[in-house]
């Protein structure tokens, strides 16, 4: 007989015309289920307006990210064990900086429009791919295979990031290690959009974006690595080498 | 519906120095802006006071006296310890910049921050 | 559809802080930590009662080095340069409007100047009252 703990879901709600409210939910779960398991139990047997995003329940869409006692989490593989503990209360929040479109479901909007804007790759070839021991150059048989990239844009690292606090125009994490991933040498038309108030100078080191992501992009690696490559740019610009 | 909650807006600045539940980069970033706004208003605190000694020895040497009130003594010690944690937590960030010990931060943050407090040991010993 | 508050400026970068602005920033720093260490040595741990400068005369004795008065007004560059470029960054930390950024930027560039200059006056001041 699998373990069964007795949990209180505390759902963050907030539907037009009303104030934003926490409702509680009492619930059995297996500390092995996942947290988007706990959310899909509250809205199928105690609550059918319970509005939230989910999809593949995998790690690879990117829709179920929330925050979980505060901290951003990928829902979908957030074990129950790790986040909370038989009897005790699980708070679920929507993401931060974000609008809140119902409940849990946040407008990803602005963030998309960011992606685009540093022209964000959602496949890219293996040998541009950054991977675990890549050989030294890749047999032209292999070279043709095209993998998705690291980033599900789940937003995770925009909501941790204390600089998008207090400015929604600042790229954040995903965008410019989107853009360090397309890199400057390859579009130099980048470097306008990163070498500004509102680009890689808002970062202030603080790794909560790596800390956060599921999905081993590494933003804050990435970010001081497209400084360098901006940098370098704009020295060449000055002593006039392309 | 009042979809301007949980947006990004410059009067959530507060959150900057409240990283509970975070992790040990965000207490990192709210000692650095925390120093950095302290030590910036001490500078030109500094600088006026200074001004006393274009004023003549009396003015001066008068100053000094204030000094060695607890209250003043305390302020110093703070100013001292906040140029300490600010600049050694400035080097974590110029060398993660230059991508040395980008995939050891936290270390790289904690060895820092060691290093400060043996500094302040040692000057505190002095001081008192 | 959910009407977003957030400006849709993503196309239009502002220019309030650049690769320049930033090395400037970077450079500084450990400098001023520098001078910053020699400038307190001597303060506070040298001189004849290895007290550091605990009189008007102390001072007034160590700014005749006029090596001393240079290292002491490149920390006041250095360290007033640092603080503002630093202050500036937590300014545009928050997105000003246009028009108060601009004020706020000559602002910095106004007491930045003047504490330099101030500062200038001050050290060259204090080294002539000792002759």
């Amino acid at each position: 007989m699998s373990e069964m703990w007795k949990i209180t879901l505390r759902v963050h709600r907030q539907k037009e015309g009303e104030a934003p409210h926490f409702d509680n939910f009492t619930m059995e779960v297996n500390p092995d289920e996942y947290v988007i398991d706990a959310v899909e139990r509250a809205w199928a047997f105690h609550d059918r307006t319970v509005c939230f995003r989910h999809a593949c329940h995998h790690s690879t869409c990117g829709a179920c990210g929330m925050r979980v006692n505060g901290v951003e989490k990928l829902t979908c593989i957030t074990l129950m064990r790790d986040v909370t503990s038989n009897g005790a209360t699980l708070r679920v929040e929507p993401l931060r900086n974000f609008p809140v479109v119902s409940d849990l479901a946040v407008d990803m909007g602005h963030f998309y429009r960011k992606m685009e804007r540093v022209g964000a790759r959602a496949v890219l070839p293996v040998s541009e791919a950054e991977i675990e021991n890549p050989p030294g150059e890749w047999p032209p048989q292999d070279a043709q295979y095209i993998r998705l990239s690291d980033c599900i844009e789940c937003g995770l690292c925009i909501s941790a990031c204390p600089v998008m606090a207090t400015t929604p125009e600042y790229l954040g994490p995903a965008p410019l290690a989107a853009a360090q991933d397309n890199g400057i040498r390859r579009k130099p038309e980048l470097l306008s959009v990163v070498d500004c108030e509102d680009g890689v100078w808002r970062c202030h080191s603080v790794f909560e974006c790596t800390a956060v992501c599921p999905s081993f992009v590494d933003p804050a690696r990435r970010i001081m690595d497209l400084r360098r490559q901006v940098v370098g740019a704009r020295l060449r610009n000055l002593f006039g080498k392309a | 519906m009042d979809i301007t909650r949980n947006q990004p807006s410059a009067r959530r600045f507060w959150s900057w120095f409240i990283p509970f539940r975070r992790d040990i980069g965000s207490w990192a970033f709210a000692l650095n802006r925390a120093t950095a706004i302290g030590l910036t208003i001490y500078l030109f605190l500094h600088l006026i006071i200074l001004g006393k000694l274009a004023q003549g020895p009396g003015a001066y040497d008068q100053f000094l006296e204030l000094t060695e009130n607890p209250f003043i003594k305390f302020g110093e010690w703070l100013v001292v310890a906040a140029a300490i944690l600010h600049g050694l937590n400035g080097i974590r960030i110029i060398l993660t910049t230059l991508g040395v010990g980008i995939t050891r931060q936290k270390q790289l943050f904690f060895g820092l921050m060691a290093i400060a407090l043996v500094v302040i040991l040692i000057f505190t010993a002095r001081m008192y | 559809m959910t009407q977003s508050t957030l400006s849709s400026s993503v196309s239009r970068p502002r220019p309030g802080e650049n690769t320049w602005t930033w090395l400037l920033k970077v450079a500084t720093g450990p400098l001023l930590l520098l001078v910053l260490a020699l400038h307190f040595t001597v303060n506070h741990y040298l001189g004849s009662t290895s007290s550091g400068l605990m009189t008007y005369e102390d001072v007034i004795r160590y700014f005749q080095n006029p090596l001393i008065v240079a290292i002491e007004i490149l920390f006041l560059v250095t360290v007033v340069t640092h603080s503002l470029l630093g202050f500036h960054g937590i300014l545009l930390d928050m997105h000003p409007p246009r028009s108060l950024l601009v004020l706020s930027t000559w602002l910095h560039v106004i007491i930045g100047v003047s504490a330099v200059a101030y500062g200038i006056w001050l050290a060259l001041t204090i080294a002539s009252l000792g002759t």
